[in-house]
């Protein structure tokens, strides 16, 4: 499974860097979220999809990846 | 008593969403005066009203709208918005300016407040909250506020803009003029002066820069490559000066309070002193419940919002402590969960304005808690003093909170 972020919508409140740093991280100019790791293991899914919930603008959705393996 | 005189509803206002209410008056012997805005979902009040005091202004009460209104410059601007209204008022940058221009200045100070910057900051952050928590720790009593939550902030700010430490004195005494004060000739000179230290701040960092936060307004370029109007310097210094300090002071007030009343809260803190992850967690949840900031927009042109008609230049008031426990949005919103997994509270706003301080204001809260435990586990209210006097408006709060702890 893969995670992406709508840059236009992110605004840097870093959530998903607090609850999985393993896939999110934010960039040192605008403080936007950087997907470290898009491709994320099986174990961090429960993780990833917490981020997902907790952005507060809804900038984080789980697609299907490319590899059609979720 | 006094009698103010009260402009009436405007024509546009149907009297089913009139609602006589003033979010500075907080009633005697209320401790607590988010609790001003919660007696208003109590009474069941209309989702979105208006009130007649303080100039008159719309409330929006829905989680779903405040974050719409929030998002939506082209409706709800932050140009000249304060109420009640003073006008003109000082262009702030970049809170007072609505997209694209608001980047201008937004992108000047992203990079200095990113978390990565934040990291960098937490050696300074924690020298200066053991120093002033071991100047009172072993007397066993202090009032947090003075002695701490109100110096701690302004002494980051020292620190940020490159000022020395001397001038602590000086800054506490303007802020609190500044926040405190509701005399309109003592207010006016205040803010005459606070424009004039940031201005005689800012030439001298102009003549000698530092790698502070102050050279680097001063020193930035525009898109011309020419130094930004000083106006908009002095404006931006002004907004860090104001937007980082109370609302810090208040936050850390409400959380100590809470702390020296809640042993458990206290426990869970001091067991995960050593859990970054988990200790944020609670932190998080501590900023949803104890959001003491509503923050202003101005409507932009004539429409209907939610079916309601809003007028050019309508008032509206956003109160993040209402967002924040819309039982739509969190799950048993009264309650403190320290654990909640799903915490998407809007204590420092959402959208493009989203507030850049953050996750500085998080590491000060967070950093301060740690030193505080380590040094004074186990606190609680101290009993011979009166309680604080509690004040509503942008910012709610209340002035004294003093504690006690058994003397080392
Ligand atoms: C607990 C403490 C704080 C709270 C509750 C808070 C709250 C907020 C809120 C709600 C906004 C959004 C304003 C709007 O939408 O109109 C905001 C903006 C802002 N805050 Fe904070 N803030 C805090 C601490 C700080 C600190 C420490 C700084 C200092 C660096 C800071 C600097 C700013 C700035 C510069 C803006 C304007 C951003 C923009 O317009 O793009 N804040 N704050
Ligand atoms: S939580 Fe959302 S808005 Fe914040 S950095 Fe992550 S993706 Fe961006």
């Amino acid at each position: 499974m893969k995670v992406v972020v709508d840059l236009a919508r992110c605004q840097g409140h870093a959530r998903c860097e607090d609850l999985c740093p393993e896939v999110f991280a934010t960039d040192a100019v605008e403080g936007k979220c950087v997907i470290a790791q898009p491709e994320f293991p099986p174990e961090l899914e429960a993780r990833v999809r917490l981020a997902v919930r907790n952005c507060p603008e809804g900038a984080l959705r789980i697609a299907k990846s490319a590899t059609g393996a979720a | 008593m006094t009698l103010h005189f009260q402009p009436p509803a405007p024509d546009h206002v149907p009297p089913e969403r009139m609602v006589d209410f003033d979010f500075f008056a907080v009633p005697p012997g209320m401790a607590d005066p988010t609790e001003i805005w919660h007696d208003l979902v109590r009474q069941g009040v209309p989702s979105i009203f208006y009130t007649p005091r303080n100039g008159g202004h719309w409330v929006l009460m829905d989680y779903a709208d405040i974050v719409e209104a929030y998002r939506d410059h082209t409706v709800f601007s932050t140009y000249q918005t304060p109420v009640p209204p003073i006008e003109p008022f000082p262009v702030v940058q970049p809170q007072g300016v609505d997209p694209p221009e608001h980047n201008v200045f937004r992108r000047l100070l992203a990079p200095l407040f990113t978390p990565i910057a934040v990291r960098g900051m937490v050696d300074e952050l924690q020298r200066r909250a053991a120093g002033l928590i071991d100047r009172f720790a072993a007397r066993g009593q202090c009032d947090f506020i003075a002695d701490f939550a109100a110096r701690y902030p302004t002494g980051t700010f020292l620190h940020l803009f490159g000022l020395p430490e001397e001038r602590l004195d000086e800054f506490l005494a303007l802020a609190s003029t500044f926040f405190r004060s509701t005399a309109p000739a003592e207010r006016a000179d205040n803010i005459t002066q606070i424009y004039a230290v940031l201005d005689a701040l800012f030439r001298e960092k102009q003549a000698s820069p530092g790698t502070d936060i102050a050279s680097t307004i001063v020193l930035a370029r525009d898109a011309n490559g020419q130094p930004h109007d000083w106006t908009d310097i002095l404006n931006c210094g002004f907004l860090l000066f104001v937007a980082g300090l109370d609302t810090v002071t208040n936050t850390l007030a409400y959380i100590w309070r809470y702390l020296a009343t809640t042993p458990d809260a206290r426990r869970y803190f001091r067991d995960r002193l050593d859990d970054p992850d988990a200790f944020l967690r609670g932190i998080e949840e501590l900023m949803r419940i104890n959001a003491v900031s509503s923050l202003f927009r101005r409507v932009t042109h004539d429409c209907e919002f939610r079916g309601v008609q809003l007028r050019r230049n309508d008032r509206v008031v956003l109160p993040n402590t209402i967002a924040n426990r819309d039982q739509r949005v969190f799950e048993n919103p009264q309650a403190i969960d320290l654990d909640r997994a799903v915490n998407v509270h809007v204590t420092f706003g959402v959208g493009p304005h989203r507030c850049i301080g953050s996750h500085l204001a998080k590491r000060e809260v967070m950093v301060s808690m740690q030193e505080w435990l380590r040094r004074i586990p186990d606190f609680e209210l101290d009993p011979a003093q009166p309680p604080g006097a509690a004040f509503g408006g942008s910012v709610m709060g209340f002035d004294s909170l003093w504690l006690r702890w058994p003397p080392r």
